[in-house]
């Protein structure tokens, strides 16, 4: 797969939900290392295009090409491993596992989950798992959860539950996160606070794909924005661009 | 073989008859309230058993059928306003209830066999003369339940389509939220419901009995899975396409228990449902949206 | 009294294997096979099959399919991968992503289409009457000897069965296993391959289903239709579901419970009861059973042993 290049490329899609085309003939590039933004009005399609692209949805046409390789109609597990994962709006987290194990078995390619692995036990997978155990626990350090660490995910509060699966997302270490509406619902602190991470990440090579209504957030931190409307491109480039646009601004009083 | 098939689609219609009868009163419950309910089969069995007491005093088997269907109308009413609403109420998931059900039947089934005892029933001679028509064979009893099952069916449509009542119900089964906003006391209308669902119930429990010579407390049972096929068959909610799924499962199986092996009226039934549920689950009527019910 | 104490701890065992792959299925996995019993059956007609010897060697008094004499072990364990064949089946025709409470009710069709068609078709497992005389192993011996033999044999199996059943069930593939349970969507989202999974864990809960029916076929010596109906299915889901979901420990307890206390344990009731209704006690049985799992679905689904998680490294 390519080091250059576009991480994510959309070609031309098309996804028709509830006898709606939500997704009209999309097309777009995200690029490497950078945080891309994808905001529009209600019902402009953003959630159901990230969907699509996140495998959650299959297309009815067009093309997806994560990293350089096509992978349109792939499952989204398929995706996952690949390097696209995508996190959901409601938190879903695995609510009869710990908060810690919500980390551990979010980690790819396990040992103990191969077939071999499996029969062979603990000898086999004893090793991974304890490095997994020390990367997990960091993670819920620097999240400042360790002390929920063996506690029923269900029992979490709704932002704690939030941050479990950004925290399931990142242990996957993505290539390319796709993240819808991050923000909703958090305080302006915690909002800094995601933002900052979400620059650092970037820093460390990951992408980012974001839907986000919060325009001030965008603007911040991202980098490209892609603009849509009633299913369809509406234009990209610079928030601070975008405000000037007229037909941006229209279709957010319109749509 | 034609004179033979002919025959069988007679049957088919009888028997059709009457799995319409419990498929749409399942149907019915499963629109309102959004619930497999399978204690349906032994609430049938129930209401046979309550017609084979009333019969047994001497009353007309078809005065039974409709006290038996109240009764078991009535007792319906309870098991949802007291068993499954509250579960329903806590959260109970979806699987839960059906697990639910199925030990409620389990109990009920058992407490009829304690009572009543394990051996082989009969309302004795019901059939009354048999008549020879279009190719059809069939008695006059056939013939009474297939127009009693025509007339409670166009009752069903005239409440549905030109009552306040049947307004209400629609609108309850469709949004609840919305119905609830709308000024309707959705829990009584929810009530109505479970009534006349639990009253065809227990008439389909009595036509059963009324039709087959003998019967044991597996009555109901055997023929709920043939009412599901055919509330499936129909698009599961919707009531008109019960009644013709009615028909096509009873049809189907008479034609395969006349020219295959008797048994295997049984298999038509199962192979119906389960080849609806791997390929079309919303039924052959059914919505789009009854299918987002349906998956997961 | 001795002979029945050898049957309740057969059945304890057989029960307890059945109840595990089962456990391991729901419990662990979110996957509700309703049709498991049809698992268990097979293992026990494939022992059956693999045991009897040719239909006209006995007179052709009963028609089958098979009819090799095989050794013990290997029938045995026949069984057991025909049953986890069986279970891979029925995976497949649970895969379609139907709503939790219409794929109960689909499985149960299966199961009752399983039992109809073995009863209808008489050349393939003997129909409705079902097979006997089916031989069991150490018969040349004193039959005290052999009873008990077969009671080490079963705890030999238990033990290793559970062995390899907590393999599954802890452990990273057991995380895996649970998060599909709680969230599919969310698991495929992390990477995890749900085909693969479900099917995997209905081999395998086969596969225990099977080695359950087998070990249990070799000891009552006969298996017909009525040995597995759907209601079999729903013993064993209350077992799992009062002793506990998704903890081994609960399972094991809630089989005891359900399968030797209530089960078997009518059989203790007076007589008395039995003469105002021939099967009461059977009956009242039942009926304890369904209104435990109403019961407890109601006031207390994690059962009576809820499910604990391990702890890691540390404590904070």
């Amino acid at each position: 797969m390519s080091e250059t290049g576009p991480i994510l490329e959309v070609r031309e899609l098309v996804k028709t939900y509830g006898g709606v085309r939500a997704v009209n003939g999309v097309t777009f590039t995200a690029a490497r290392g950078a945080i891309t933004g994808l905001i529009g009005p209600n019902g402009a399609g953003k959630s159901t295009a990230l969907n699509v692209i996140g495998g959650f949805l299959s297309p009815d046409g067009g093309r997806v090409i994560f990293d350089g390789e096509d992978v349109t109609g792939w499952p989204m597990h398929r995706l996952a491993r690949r390097g696209l994962v995508r996190t959901f709006q409601l938190a879903r987290v695995f609510g009869g596992l710990t908060t810690i194990e919500n980390l551990l078995v979010a980690a790819p390619g396990h040992r103990g989950e191969s077939a071999w692995g499996i029969l062979a036990g603990k000898r086999y997978w004893g090793k991974q798992e304890e490095q997994l155990v020390l990367q997990a626990r960091e993670m819920l350090r620097s999240f400042g959860m360790e002390a929920k660490a063996d506690e029923f995910a269900r029992n979490l509060s709704g932002g704690q539950k939030r941050a479990v699966e950004t925290m399931r997302a990142l242990m996957m270490r993505p290539k390319l996160l796709l993240l819808d509406e991050p923000m909703a619902g958090l305080s302006p602190s915690l909002s800094r606070q995601l933002e900052d991470l979400f620059l650092k990440l970037t820093g460390e090579g990951m992408s980012l794909l974001l839907v986000e209504h919060g325009l001030d957030t965008v603007e911040r931190i991202c980098g490209k924005v892609v603009v849509m409307a009633q299913g369809k491109v509406l234009s990209e480039g610079r928030m601070t661009e975008l405000r000037t646009r007229k037909e941006v601004q229209d279709a957010y009083v319109i749509g | 073989m034609l004179v033979q098939a002919i025959e069988a689609i007679g049957f088919g219609i009888a028997t059709g008859a009457v799995i319409a009868l419990g498929a749409v009163g399942f149907s019915v419950q499963f629109g309102m309230s959004n619930i497999l309910n399978i204690t349906y089969g032994s609430l049938m069995t129930l209401g046979a058993y309550a017609g084979l007491f009333l019969i047994d005093r001497g009353i007309n088997a078809w005065a039974a059928l409709v006290i038996a269907g109240l009764v078991i109308g009535v007792v319906s009413v309870g098991f949802h306003r007291w068993l499954l609403a509250p579960l329903v109420r806590r959260g109970t998931r979806a699987f839960a209830l059906v697990i639910v059900t199925v030990s409620a039947g389990v109990v009920l089934q058992y407490v009829i066999v304690a009572f009543a005892g394990p051996d082989a029933k009969s309302y004795g001679e019901q059939s009354g003369q048999t008549f020879r028509f279009a190719g059809f064979l069939l008695t006059a009893s056939q013939v009474t339940i297939i127009a009693l099952t025509l007339v409670l069916m166009l009752g069903l449509h005239l409440l549905l389509t030109r009552t306040t009542l049947g307004r209400a119900m629609r609108a309850t089964a469709s949004n609840r939220i919305l119905a609830q906003s709308c000024g309707i006391n959705t829990d009584l209308i929810s009530d109505t419901a479970w009534l006349l669902s639990g009253a065809l119930c227990g008439a389909a429990g009595v036509a059963l009995a009324i039709t087959t010579v003998s019967f044991d407390f597996t009555l109901g049972p055997i023929f709920l899975i043939p009412m599901i096929a055919a509330a499936v068959l129909g698009g599961i909610g919707q009531p008109y396409g019960a009644m013709v799924g009615g028909l096509v499962v009873g049809i189907a199986g008479e034609l395969a228990a006349s020219f295959a092996n008797p048994e295997y009226s049984e298999v038509v039934a199962f192979a119906i449902l389960i080849l609806m549920l791997l390929l079309r689950p919303r039924g052959l009527f059914g919505s789009a949206s009854a299918t987002r019910r349906l998956t997961a | 009294m001795e002979y029945y104490v050898v049957v309740l701890l057969v059945y304890l065992g057989t029960d307890l294997l059945a109840a595990w792959g089962l456990n391991l299925e729901f419990g662990v996995a979110g996957v509700a096979n309703l049709a498991f019993i049809v698992t268990i059956a097979a293992g026990a007609y494939t022992y059956a099959v693999c045991t009897l010897g040719p239909p006209a060697a006995m007179g052709s008094f009963q028609q089958y399919v098979g009819g090799f004499t095989l050794p013990f072990p290997i029938a045995v364990a026949a069984g057991t991968l025909v049953g986890g064949v069986i279970g891979v089946l029925i995976g497949v025709t649970g895969l379609k992503r139907l709503r939790p409470d219409y794929q109960a009710v689909a499985m149960l069709v299966v199961s009752l289409m399983a039992a109809t068609i073995v009863s209808a078709d008489t050349g393939f497992l003997n129909g409705n009457a079902g097979l006997g005389l089916i031989p069991a192993p150490f018969s040349d011996q004193d039959p005290q000897v052999q009873r008990w033999a077969y009671v080490a044999i079963v705890a030999v199996c238990c033990v290793g069965g559970y062995l390899v059943l907590r393999r599954f069930t802890d452990g990273p593939i057991g995380r895996s296993l649970r998060a599909m349970r709680d969230d599919e969507y969310a698991a495929a989202a992390i990477g995890k391959d749900i085909v693969a999974m479900r099917l995997m864990v209905q081999a395998v809960g086969g596969a225990f289903g099977g080695l359950s029916g087998a070990l249990l076929v070799a000891f009552i010596g006969g298996w017909s239709p009525g040995a597995w109906n759907y209601i079999e299915t729903l013993a064993l889901l209350t077992a799992v579901i009062v002793g506990g979901m998704g903890n081994n420990r609960g399972v094991t307890i809630g089989t005891f419970l359900i399968a030797i206390l209530i089960l078997q344990g009518v059989q203790f009731l007076p007589q008395s009861i039995n003469e105002f209704r021939i099967g009461l006690r059977e009956d009242l049985g039942w009926i304890v059973l369904g209104i435990l799992t109403i019961v407890f679905i109601w006031t207390r689904p994690q059962g009576v042993i809820a499910e604990k998680r391990p702890r890691y490294g540390g404590s904070p």
